[in-house]
């Protein structure tokens, strides 16, 4: 554990080379889930639609960058022997108040993700960014951090989402994009694309694609 | 400061609680009428899903959606002991009537859910289209909500929705899939004889060659036989209680 280790003080800008570094590494480099295989139970859950994938991305995302923030400004006077509890109470308290917006704003998305909104406590994303950055870094930057991992999360459940969603349902947000005479002419939606395996299948050639890209093989 | 000393660390707890606790109870007070609003809405909508108005992923707007809810959907509050419409009593009066009839009768158990409240739609002419009998009961974890629209016959149904519960998702929770809900459709909740014996959730598939399933039963959900047990259970209880009010419109 590094809590305490603060980096070089530079002179800090809201833009700098390092605050962009913290946003773009999550979103290839060391992609939470592409890299580093986190958050892949919701992962799994919330694709069959684009639209669900959407929003529990946004959610994580914010849920990521607040609770990294709050967390980061209180970081010096957490006692180190209750900071895991202390961390998951605040990540509680966001995901909390973010389903009851969900509730209020956008019932029928609240009502198929369920439980999955509350289970963004127990992303490991979220607490692995707390204890991996927002306890050694100040606000803004845990921020950004935040914000990076969540859009991370995010981009790889959006092109899940929108492939189950095409060839599971034919649809995208909601809309036809498979047109009627391809039925007409035999075609079917694949049913394995709507169930749990297609998403699993979908990752691994996700994380087979990001590897070979960036290189990176398990020593 | 020693932020490692036991009166540090239990001020800290005590201090992150009371905070967050302050936020959470601040937000869910102030965003509860709109919940409420949003959940009232999912309710007659379900209405409308159950009696064949609207379908599960329609594109209308919400305004859309809640103008023929008051265009086409009639409520009355229903005696379920008599079987009588209450005349002049809005669906809000409900809670206050069932209350007062529980404090009344003590003995009747049912008395506390005695007056429910019915959503009935007229086709052309003025003709009862569908009657949507509220049903609830319970499932594995917790009451299912749901509704049960009844052709103009009276006999068959016309749809079902299940809006509210607390069932594992994936298991139970598939009661409110529009796949499973659409195989009602067409059952028939009187026998031969005209006697009530609802609809029965099966163990397993139903096999289209026996007419007694064919006509009364649907496929049950894996994985979840007490939701199915209990859907089946709850369904007949619900028609037979409205049983008398049924009788009524039919003469």
């Amino acid at each position: 554990m590094t809590a305490t280790a603060t980096p070089p003080v530079k002179k800090s800008s809201l833009f700098g080379k390092e605050e962009l570094k913290v946003i773009k590494d999550p979103l290839w480099d060391s992609n939470p889930i592409a890299f580093q295989i986190l958050g892949i139970c919701s992962s799994l859950a919330v694709t069959t639609r684009l639209d669900k994938a959407l929003v529990m991305g946004i959610g994580v995302m914010l849920v990521t960058a607040l609770s990294n923030v709050m967390i980061s400004c209180i970081r010096n006077f957490i006692p180190n022997k209750i900071r895991i509890i202390v961390q998951l109470v605040i990540v509680s308290g966001v995901v909390i108040v973010f389903d009851q917006f969900l509730r209020a704003y956008m019932f029928d998305l609240s009502k198929q993700l369920s439980v999955f909104v509350g289970l963004i406590i127990t992303n490991c994303i979220v607490m692995g960014r707390l204890e991996a950055y927002a306890m050694g870094n100040p606000p803004w930057r845990s921020f950004l951090d935040g914000i990076g991992n969540g859009l991370g999360y995010m981009w790889i459940l959006a092109v899940v989402g929108s492939v189950r969603e095409i060839f599971g349902s034919g649809k995208l947000l909601g809309m036809q994009v498979i047109p009627e005479s391809m039925y007409a002419a035999g075609y079917v939606n694949n049913g394995l694309m709507v169930l749990a395996p297609g998403a699993f299948l979908l990752l691994g050639v996700i994380v087979w694609i990001q590897r070979s890209i960036s290189g990176y093989s398990e020593k | 400061m020693n932020t490692s000393s036991n009166g540090y660390v239990m001020g800290f707890a005590i201090g992150v609680c009371v905070v967050i606790s302050a936020a959470l109870a601040m937000t869910a007070n102030s965003l509860k009428p709109i919940q409420d609003e949003a959940a009232e809405f999912d309710r007659q909508k379900n209405v409308m899903m159950a009696a064949g108005l609207v379908q599960a992923d329609d594109t209308r707007t919400v305004a859309e959606l809640k103008k023929l809810y008051v265009d086409r959907v009639k409520e009355v509050v229903v005696n379920t002991k008599t079987g009588e419409v209450l005349e002049g009593k809005s669906s809000k009066d409900a809670a206050q009537l069932n209350k007062e009839a529980d404090a009344a009768d003590k003995a009747d158990k049912t008395a506390a859910s005695r007056f429910r409240v019915v959503a009935t739609t007229l086709g052309d002419g003025g003709k009862l289209e569908t009657v949507v009998l509220p049903i609830s009961g319970k499932g594995l974890w917790s009451t299912i909500y749901g509704y049960l629209a009844l052709e103009g016959d009276l006999e068959h149904v016309r749809g079902v929705t299940f809006y509210k519960h607390g069932e594992t998702p994936g298991l139970g929770g598939e009661c409110e899939n529009p796949l499973w809900c659409a195989q009602w459709k067409g059952k028939s909740i009187r026998d031969e004889q005209k006697k009530l014996v609802g609809i029965k959730v099966k163990k397993g598939k139903v096999d289209p060659s026996i007419p007694v399933e064919k006509a009364h039963k649907v496929d049950g959900l894996s994985g979840s036989t007490i939701t199915s047990d209990g859907i089946s259970r709850f369904v007949l209880a619900d028609l037979t209680a409205f049983e008398g009010y049924l009788n009524s419109l039919a003469k």
